[in-house]
Formats: C-alpha cells, sequence, structure tokens
C-alpha cells in the first residue's frame, strides 16, 4: 500500500494507513520487561539481515557475528558447493563456542577445548577417543540456523522451524531490495557504533526526517530547502511489517566544492556499474525487524540496529560499491561519502542518547507520533502485534 | 629537498608539512585526526591540499592503486585525509567542535577493497 502525502502542506490523512492517531506507550522504549518479550516475540523467530555475500567470496571462506539479543554467535560458512550455511558457533560437545575469528578461509574448525573437529557443512568430522561416546558422530552435526539470500544481503532466523520463508517475509520488498545496489555490491566500507539506547528509539531516529533541520543544520544538505523545510518524503509505502518512503532532495541544494567534486564522481562512476538508472529521488526500504536502506548512488547505506538491552544497542553502517576502489577518484569519492555519513549518523547517535535518558526517568507515560512519523508508528505497532501474539502462545497452552 | 628525502611525488612537494600528521594508512585514523586537530591546523591543511586535489587525482588515476610506490600511497592518504578535513571546514564549520564531540564514538572499521 502506498499513500502519497500532498506534497509539503498539511496532509488530511492524518490517519495514515489506519495505524489510528493515539498516544503511543513510553514503557516499551525502555523497560526490561517489554525487551524480554521482543526478544522472544521478534528476535527469536524473525528473518535478521546478518551478512552480506560479499563476505563469503568463495568457497572455504567463513564469518562469524553475533547477536546479542538471542545470545547467540552465528558461524556463516560457504562450501565446496558454493552455498552458504549458517550454524550456532558452538561445538556439540559440550557448548564450548567453537570459532573465535571474526572471519577467514578455512574448511574445518576445530574446537580449542577437546579438538572435535567439524566441516563447514557443519558436520562432525572427528572427534578424539570418538569410540567412548553414547552418541553417533552423525548426530553430532553444528545446530543449523535458517539461512537465505535477497539482494546479495543474507538473512538468518533462528526459529528452528521458521513460519515463513525469507521471500514470503520480504513480500513485494524482495524485489526492491534487488533493484538497489546492494544487489550488484562486491565490497562495503563499514562502521560502527555503540549506544546507549533501546533499539526501536534508535531505529525510529531514521524513520522520519521531522528532525534534520535541528539535528543536522549543516549536515542535511539536499534533504531540506526552502520548498520543504522539514525534508518530508514525498511518499510512504506499507508492506505487512515492513514500510518505505521516497526521499525528496533539494534541487537548488548548495554544494560545497569537494562535496561537488566527491558525488559529481560517484555518479560518474555510478554509470560505469550498471546503476545509472536509479531513480533521483532514492527510495528508503525499511525491513523489519531493525534494517533499512537507502537507494542512492551517492550514499548506498544500510543500517542495521542490533539490540543489546533494553537500553543498549549497536548500530552497523555499511555503503554498498559495486566493485573494488579500482583508482585514486574512486577510493576518494567513495571514502568522501562514507566520512560524511558519519558526520549524519554522529549527530544522530548524540541526540537518540538524549533521548533514552529522558524516557528512562519515566517522567512520560507517552510519546507522541505527528502525521509524518507515520512510519514510526506503523513500526511500533508492528512490534505490538508480534508481542502481542507471542503473549497469547503464552497465556494459551494449546 | 629533493631525491631520496622527497616524501611525496614530484609536484606535491607544498604538501610535504602535513604528511606527518595526515599521511594516515586507515579510514578510522584519519577521520579521528580530523576530530583532534586544532582548527586552524585543519583549516591549514585544507588550504594548501585542496588546490592539489584535482591534479593529485588525475596524477594518481594513472596508475592502479596496488601499483603504488611509497610516495604515490601517501599522496593517496593525504587527499583522503583531505575528504574528512574538507567536511569540518565545508560543512559543519563552525558546529565542527560540536560535531567532533559526537564522532568520537563511531569507528570506520572497513573501507572498500583495493583492485590488486
Amino acid at each position: 500500500m502506498n499513500v502519497q502525502v500532498p506534497q509539503f502542506l498539511r496532509s488530511d490523512a492524518t490517519d495514515m494507513a489506519g495505524l489510528g492517531t493515539s498516544p503511543i506507550p513510553a514503557e516499551p522504549y525502555y523497560r526490561p520487561e517489554f525487551f524480554e518479550l521482543e526478544r522472544e516475540a521478534i528476535f527469536r523467530r524473525t528473518w535478521l539481515q546478518i551478512g552480506h555475500v560479499s563476505e563469503l567470496p568463495r568457497p572455504g571462506t567463513f564469518i562469524v557475528r553475533p547477536v546479542e539479543v538471542a545470545n547467540a554467535s552465528v558461524l556463516l560458512t560457504r562450501g565446496r558447493d558454493g552455498a552458504i550455511r549458517a550454524f550456532h558457533n558452538v561445538c556439540t560437545h559440550r557448548g564450548t563456542q567453537l570459532v573465535s575469528e571474526a572471519e577467514g578461509a578455512r574448511t574445518s574448525f576445530t574446537c580449542p577445548y577437546h579438538a572435535w573437529t567439524f566441516g563447514n557443512d557443519g558436520e562432525l568430522r572427528a572427534a578424539p577417543d570418538a569410540e567412548r561416546f553414547y552418541v553417533d558422530t552423525a548426530d553430532c552435526a553444528l545446530k543449523k540456523i535458517a539461512v537465505d539470500v535477497c539482494a546479495g544481503l543474507i538473512f538468518i532466523n533462528l526459529a528452528p522451524s521458521p513460519k515463513e520463508s525469507l521471500r514470503e517475509f520480504l513480500g513485494e520488498m524482495a524485489e526492491q531490495l534487488e533493484a538497489l545496489p546492494v544487489a550488484k555490491a562486491t565490497t562495503f566500507s563499514e562502521y560502527v557504533y555503540d549506544i546507549d539506547a533501546n533499539w526501536k528509539l534508535t531505529y525510529d531516529n531514521f524513520q522520519e526526517n521531522y528532525h534534520l533541520r535541528v539535528v543536522h543544520p549543516d549536515t542535511s544538505g539536499a534533504g531540506i530547502g526552502p520548498d520543504n523545510p522539514f525534508g518530508y518524503p514525498l511518499s510512504f509505502g506499507f508492506f505487512g511489517p515492513h514500510r518505505s518512503q521516497t526521499i525528496w532532495l533539494n534541487p537548488a541544494a548548495t554544494v560545497e566544492p569537494i562535496q561537488g567534486m566527491a558525488y559529481g564522481k560517484l555518479a560518474e562512476f555510478a554509470v560505469g556499474e550498471g546503476l545509472g538508472g536509479l531513480p533521483a529521488n532514492p527510495a528508503y526500504l525499511a525491513l523489519f525487524p531493525n534494517f533499512f536502506m537507502l537507494g542512492s548512488i551517492g550514499t548506498p547505506f544500510s543500517h542495521t540496529v542490533m539490540p543489546i538491552s533494553a537500553t543498549r544497542s549497536r548500530g552497523v553502517i555499511r555503503f554498498y560499491w559495486v566493485g573494488d576502489d579500482d583508482s585514486a577518484s574512486k577510493r576518494f569519492a567513495r571514502e568522501y561519502s562514507t566520512a560524511a555519513g558519519v558526520d549524519i549518523h554522529s549527530e544522530d547517535r548524540a541526540i537518540i542518547e538524549a533521548g533514552q535518558q529522558g524516557l528512562n526517568s519515566g517522567a512520560l507515560k507517552h510519546i507522541h507520533f505527528q502525521e509524518q512519523e507515520v512510519l514510526l508508528r506503523h513500526f511500533f505497532q508492528t512490534v505490538m502485534d508480534h508481542v502481542d501474539a507471542y503473549r497469547a502462545t503464552l497465556s494459551d497452552p494449546s | 629537498m629533493s631525491g631520496a628525502d622527497q616524501r611525496l611525488p614530484p609536484g606535491f612537494e607544498a604538501l610535504d608539512p602535513y604528511v606527518d600528521t595526515w599521511a594516515l594508512e586507515t579510514a578510522d585514523q584519519r577521520a579521528k585526526q580530523r576530530l583532534v586537530t586544532p582548527e586552524a591546523e585543519r583549516t591549514a591543511f585544507y588550504e594548501a591540499a585542496k588546490p592539489l586535489l584535482t591534479k593529485a587525482l588525475g596524477f594518481l588515476d594513472g596508475k592502479p592503486i596496488g601499483q603504488f610506490d611509497e610516495r604515490e600511497a601517501r599522496l593517496m592518504d593525504l587527499m583522503l585525509s583531505l575528504a574528512h578535513v574538507s567536511l569540518a571546514v565545508e560543512v559543519q564549520r563552525a558546529n565542527e567542535a560540536k560535531h567532533a564531540q559526537g564522532a568520537k564514538h563511531i569507528t570506520i572499521v572497513r573501507s572498500a577493497a583495493a583492485a590488486p
């Protein structure tokens, strides 16, 4: 469903997308009890973006990624058959964490405790003095995690039997993701941050433009302008648990000298990388629960907010690029774009923490979303739907 | 300075005073150097390097990145530092000091890969 907002005028669509206009309860943004519900209701049973195929460029490569909210460490491998597999990074003997490196190239993994050795297909290949065990080695494979790929993005689902496939989960979003640079990307730049803030509060900041002119007075760039002082989007879209917006850009924005040079080069390179057909007004795609992506030529970044506790999270931002830095100009332009992203996101991080400090006091029973914060409302409602459905399973023993 | 003492390719000697501070190998080092360098020093580097940016990239584009010698790699790193510093000078301007407080909490862990 797409909702077009009359351009930069107050919309009559105050009840946009049937989401109501009520205040939003504040406790879900800081109460540990609610976070525990989210951990089970959402993160242990929803498809989560965990990596990109370029991190497993050839058979025998592997990566290890933490998923703190599930107390999990995930081992992702690419096998000789080219398939990507995901396992709990846990030796099946006595539970020791198997692999300590974050990435590498190795086709077998030996536990540092008693030297059980597993193949990158998860099978137990050897265990010292195996005949003294009361279990077959065939039954001791690493514990599999459901994994699938869309648009080059690797997703996992920690449920033993996910209720839907990744494609079913993504719905219409799959096709939109596949049109973005990330689908063709072969490499990326990455920066990370830790933040004392709830994952939803953190994520919400990036779903609305209402804050741009206040928090980013210098770095908003073409995101705001006299015609659209708040930088409100051209349209919103709602796709099951996911959502989108079409970003407005000011065609008359002031461009600084080196800024103009860097983004000009990125536009030139994009044509050669097969990305020239991207729309001038980029798509912002938000996948439930904690991932969003901006599909612009100059700033083709994804942002994943990993929950750690009710009031602590970790952000991972990646700028996805097609092809290596094969020239000095390309390296310069990509570094500029990444550094400009750091500027904006560091401003966001500071204000989000200030928001969390206020909420932690318990002074507010409710917070308020305006019409142009409708993506936040949709997100909150989706979280509540998942939590309510999970609560229902707790109270219904059948 | 000439010959073996020269730290940058010919034509870029004017940037030699900035090598020690700004010819840094990783993107995170470059980002953090921007944050801790006083405004006057930052601006001096920007003013010296900006007029040479187009020339430097044009010169370096003539060779694959993986084949840069030490002087060329140094010049590349200086231009990459200029990318960071230009954000302070051109974009953040008077707000750079405030910006630096928040930006120190962000870590660049990976730059895009270089072709061999």
